[in-house]
């Protein structure tokens, strides 16, 4: 038996930039076609509806005319470190690929028990309560045969695409490699931000992109004290943003920088210029 | 045994005991999951060959390219292509979504169709295409018999410009109608004022990528404005990882903390409506400092300075009027911004090297105001960005062909010369090209349908119409009501025949000049999918139509079907040269060449040129150098008009005509001689005694909402928070402040009353909206389509009472007074 968690080369994760964020929903979207993600009438009861992706709103909480609103796009974290999901998990549905990083979720093992769903911190899970497509309207005829739909009564939640990276890798070894280029495996909201807000690639690759930006001040991860180690990082030069990452109690936050060029000009604090 | 108490107890442990040691509870469990995982409803996705297949999406004039995966015949899935200049990459969730609206067969009309229910309740037969023209084609021939043409009328919410667009007015002319209108857009307001200014007739081409200022006024950049594609590509490149690195700063002004103020690097809030009195104001601090381009105002302006007549009358220039009305400190009074923020955003905007003022009102599926538009066009001349690389292109017409010259008969020419219904082009409105809301008060106001036959092309003015339900009533006064929409909208189930087009996956379109881009781009989409029913390109069934009517009118239409007429067009771009049809990512269309340099086009022939369009779906011309001055402003005086020549004869024709002050009455002007003709702020007259309507409704769209005549995909429902719909009911936006007056809670019933009509909905307390402001957004409210869009929240255009623009003579829809009362 292999003892702790021993890493094999890759390690995938993705860096959200929240200044370029804009909000507008297409990542949801975008995940829901690509993973047959079902549809209901009522989606406005967040509990029930089902969003691998999903935007949460958030606002500075400052009077008119200095409110500002802004978006956290949350998939799922992928934990790297004892994700509370697999440990919880009574079928081993669900588990940590160490040579990926990627957490899985088998359909088929599920027992519909939702413990794993209590578990997350980041409420990335969701349960099929019900049948997934509307019968007799047509609409299965957009489903992809990449992803296979679920059933009512198991758990599914954001995979990184990974059907995505069995495609590239097919691609990859039909042309006789072994290792795929930076790029070459997606998800399909990174693929889709029309503003480019999203970098995906692998974190263990010094030359990949997001294993650079993970290094700059600006970048933090949801609820990062719990130590679940997500492979979803968030980028953001404004500091309420930054701060509403957590849950600090009064004085425990250090900002890194606080001012928009309106206000004054940029902080000179250390960390900034490195980069 | 004797069942004691002991016994009792040790059965049940025992038993308990022992189910755990049987393999039982697993089993059952494991068989229960296994059991619902074999479920035969459960779809299993049929495979086959994959395959990609490049179009352009037709969704809103925005015109993105996307590239659509297919297995086998069946479309999996929509992307963005990145070898298309609009949108290198990206979509908005719109067209991402855009399946569910190719599939979902209960939003579509399967066939032609004849009403069978009452109107509105979506109740239809299927007939036959043969029987659908006959219906149509005899009771317009009865129409023209009888010598009335003119009671035919159309409504076209196809983007200006584009193919079908033309054939639809060119039926229009060809049967002997004036009366053909078109949903109001801000690309109107648009045309308007650039014809006024500059005297072109080009497109707006607002250089975003290349300016390093932004000032926004009201535009909604990340809410839909222009092709969404392209704006929020700039936007990701505008805001680089690193701010030291950041070149352009964005300012948004606007009311409402929407995703643009709030994302942007400065938000500047004057009240709904005071816009152009916010940009004199910058204007006023620009020239007082002597910070404008003082080259651009003497060479290529006029208007600027007073001047002298030939009558000897001394008029007020520009300079003087905003030096006189617009001080920091006046303006604040109007806009209730502070006067030190005004200054500070004057001096911003003067001193960067391509600063850039764009106009809009949230998408562009609204009109703006003319006097707005003409007061931040002013600002981009004081600066001197117009003309110049980062400012307002003057890019040449695109140029697509004219259709031949048609000829009409003695019946239609006697129906042309009938006056409109909506009096656009007359005296009264003497620059506007459609005004459906007086259309609709043609209608309503008489007391039989001036109107027999209306006919309905890619347009729901039952729902997108800000006229406070007023185009519903008309409708139910239209004797016969023919739609042409793929999707059972509100508009179409008030219809008595429907002639259903393909969707824009099915059909073969194009799209001209995206709203905004600076260059000239021709796009072609092609069908990704046959047609899944019964239904017909609209283009080519306009063609048919015209034949099924014969005569004169069948003779205009000299095409084989919809394609031969799109080819007619595109011969144009052929004779012009030089566009390309092909795209390579690392040459942006928007990165300026130097004359000569750059790709060039490799087809030889029209033919080759319009097989490679129609496997890439594109023309368009990069941007080139600024354009020579000589001959490049058209109006009455060759240069950029500050004030306005053509106003001022408009307005001195008018007053000839009838008195002075009818003149001006009528076209809702309150400013009188040189003011009028120049960008100036008018305070919308109120519409109703403000201590009964002491709020004003203002409604707002999102980027994740269709709000025009295209259905949301109902991916779209899930992108919607749950204060802004919840279960039926949408959410009002209100100031906590306002809502403390009023003692109402987060999540309580209100009713929104305006003096037309009154909606119910639920408060959310948001601080980003302003005092005294209700937002409500737009795209809720359905009352048709299937049970994922239908009756979710409310439609702010039914309660709008809008006044009509100075001049332009556009529906004011931002200024509805209303109350709240607790339900």
């Amino acid at each position: 038996m292999k003892k702790g968690n021993d890493h094999g080369k890759h390690k995938y994760g993705m860096v959200i930039d929240i200044d370029k964020c804009t909000g507008c929903g297409t990542c949801m979207v975008a995940c829901a076609a690509e993973n047959n993600v079902s549809v209901r009438a009522d989606q406005s009861d967040k509990e029930r509806t089902i969003t691998w992706m999903r935007l949460y709103k958030i606002s500075n909480g400052k009077e008119f005319p200095h409110t500002e609103v802004s978006y956290f796009p949350r998939p799922c974290m992928h934990c790297d470190h004892h994700p509370p999901c697999v440990s919880v998990c009574v079928a081993t549905a669900t588990k940590l690929d160490f040579n990926t990083g990627i957490v899985s979720q088998i359909y088929t093992r599920c027992i519909g028990c939702r413990y794993c769903q209590a578990a997350c911190p980041y409420g990335a899970r969701y349960f099929n309560w019900w049948d997934a497509f509307p019968q007799d309207k047509g609409m299965d005829r957009y489903l992809t045969p990449e992803v296979s739909p679920r059933m009512r009564g198991v758990v599914e939640k954001c995979t990184f695409c990974h059907h995505r990276l069995m495609r590239a890798k097919t691609l990859a070894y039909a042309e006789d490699r072994r290792e795929l280029e930076e790029g070459e495996y997606v998800t399909a909201c990174t693929e889709a931000c029309p503003a480019q807000a999203i970098t995906f690639g692998d974190l263990n690759n010094p030359e990949h992109e997001v294993s650079k930006l993970i290094k700059h001040p600006f970048t933090f991860r949801l609820l990062e004290r719990i130590g679940t180690e997500p492979k979803v990082y968030y980028h953001s030069s404004r500091d309420w943003v930054r701060k509403l990452g957590d849950n600090f109690l009064p004085g425990e936050y250090t900002p890194v920088v606080n001012k928009t060029w309106a206000e004054e000009e940029w902080s000179t604090k250390p960390g900034r210029d490195e980069f | 045994m004797k069942l004691t108490r002991r016994n009792f107890i040790a059965a049940v442990i025992g038993g308990v005991a022992g189910i755990q040691a049987t393999p039982l509870p697993w089993k059952l469990t494991d068989d229960v999951a296994i059991w619902t995982q074999n479920w035969p409803w459960v779809p299993v996705p049929p495979t086959g060959e994959f395959a990609e297949v490049s179009s352009v999406c037709n969704l809103c004039p925005g015109g993105c390219g996307i590239a659509v995966k297919k297995v086998d015949e069946r479309a999996i899935k929509i992307e963005g292509r990145t070898d298309y200049p609009v949108n290198p990459g990206g979509i908005c969730p719109v067209g991402m979504g855009g399946l569910q609206l190719l599939y979902d067969e209960s939003l579509r009309f399967t066939g032609p169709m004849k009403r069978a229910g009452l109107r509105g309740a979506g109740q239809f037969t299927e007939i036959s295409w043969g029987e659908a023209f006959d219906i149509v084609a005899g009771r317009i021939s009865t129409l023209r018999k009888k010598g009335m043409p003119e009671a035919i009328a159309a409504v076209d919410g196809n983007p200006e410009g584009t193919t079908v667009s033309a054939l639809i007015k060119r039926l229009m002319r060809a049967m002997g109608s004036p009366n053909y209108v078109r949903p109001p857009s801000i690309t109107d307001t648009y045309r308007m004022g650039n014809l006024l200014m500059q005297g072109t007739l080009s497109p707006m081409a607002y250089d975003l990528e290349n300016s390093d200022y932004v000032l926004s006024f009201g535009a909604g950049l990340l809410e839909g404005w222009g092709a969404p594609g392209r704006v929020m590509n700039a936007w990701g490149m505008w805001h680089d990882g690193n701010p030291s690195k950041r070149k352009t700063r964005i300012v948004q002004v606007e009311s409402r903390a929407s995703n643009t103020a709030s994302k942007a690097d400065m938000w500047v809030a004057p009240r709904p409506g005071t816009d152009g009195a916010l940009a004199l104001g910058l204007a006023h601090v620009i020239i007082k400092s002597g910070q404008y381009d003082a080259r651009f105002v003497a060479e290529h302006s006029s208007g600027f300075d007073d001047w002298r007549s030939l009558e000897g009358t001394t008029h007020t220039g520009f300079k003087r009027l905003v030096l006189e009305k617009y001080s920091p400190e006046q303006v604040a009074k109007i806009t209730g911004v502070n006067p030190k923020t005004i200054v500070s955003l004057a001096k911003g905007f003067a001193s960067a090297k391509a600063p850039v003022a764009v106009y809009g009102k949230g998408k562009d599926s609204l009109n703006g105001s003319l006097y707005e538009f003409m007061a931040v066009q002013s600002l981009n001349a004081l600066v001197g960005s117009i003309n110049r690389s980062g400012g307002v292109l003057l890019p040449d017409p695109i140029p697509l062909s004219n259709l031949p010259i048609l000829k009409v008969d003695a019946i239609a020419s006697e129906g042309l010369k009938k006056p409109r219904l909506d009096q656009a082009g007359t005296m009264r409105y003497p620059f506007t090209d459609s005004l459906i809301n007086n259309f609709t008060d043609a209608i309503n106001n008489s007391p039989k349908s001036p109107v027999d036959t209306l006919l309905v092309f890619s347009a729901n003015p039952f729902f997108t119409l800000p006229d406070g339900g007023g185009f519903k009533n008309a409708l139910e006064k239209i004797p016969f009501i023919v739609s042409f929409s793929p999707y059972r909208d509100e508009t179409a189930n008030m219809a008595d025949l429907i002639l259903p087009d393909c969707t824009y996956l099915e059909k073969i379109n194009d799209t001209v000049w995206p709203t905004g881009l600076q260059y000239p781009l021709y796009g072609l989409s092609k069908p990704v999918v046959e047609p899944l029913y019964n239904t017909r390109n609209t283009g080519d069934v306009v063609i048919e139509l015209s034949r099924a009517i014969g005569e004169s009118v069948g003779a205009g239409f000299p095409w084989e079907n919809f394609e031969e007429a799109l080819q007619a067009r595109a011969k144009g771009l052929f004779d012009a040269g030089g566009g390309l049809v092909s795209y390579d990512s690392d040459a942006p269309a928007w990165q300026r060449k130097t004359a000569g340099k750059g790709p060039k086009p490799g087809y030889k022939s029209f033919d080759e040129m319009w097989e490679e369009m129609q496997s890439g779906g594109m023309w368009y011309r990069p941007v080139s150098s600024p354009k020579s001055w000589k001959g490049l402003f058209n109006t009455p005086s060759g240069k950029f008009e500050f004030s306005s020549k053509l106003i001022a004869q408009a307005i001195e024709d008018y007053s000839n005509k009838i008195s002075k002050k009818a003149a001006l009455k009528n076209m809702s002007l309150a400013a009188i001689d040189d003011e009028a003709c120049m960008a100036h702020y008018e305070a919308p007259k109120a519409g109703a005694d403000s201590s009964a309507y002491p709020l004003r409704m203002l409604p707002y769209e999102m980027m994740n909402l269709a709000s025009g005549w295209i259905p949301s995909p109902p991916f779209l429902y899930k992108t919607i928070f749950e204060n802004q719909l919840l279960k039926d009911k949408s959410f009002a936006a209100v100031n906590p402040k306002t809502a403390a007056k009023y003692n109402l809670k987060e999540g309580e019933l209100v009713a929104v009353k305006s003096p037309v009509g009154e909606l119910q909905v639920r408060i959310n307390l948001f601080e980003g909206a302003m005092p005294g402001i209700v937002y409500l957004p737009l795209g809720f409210g359905h009352t048709a389509y299937d049970e994922f869009l239908k009756g979710k929240g409310v439609n702010p255009n039914n309660i709008v009472q809008a006044g009509q623009d100075p001049i332009s003579g556009y529906p004011v829809w931002w200024n509805t007074p209303v109350k709240l009362v607790k339900v």
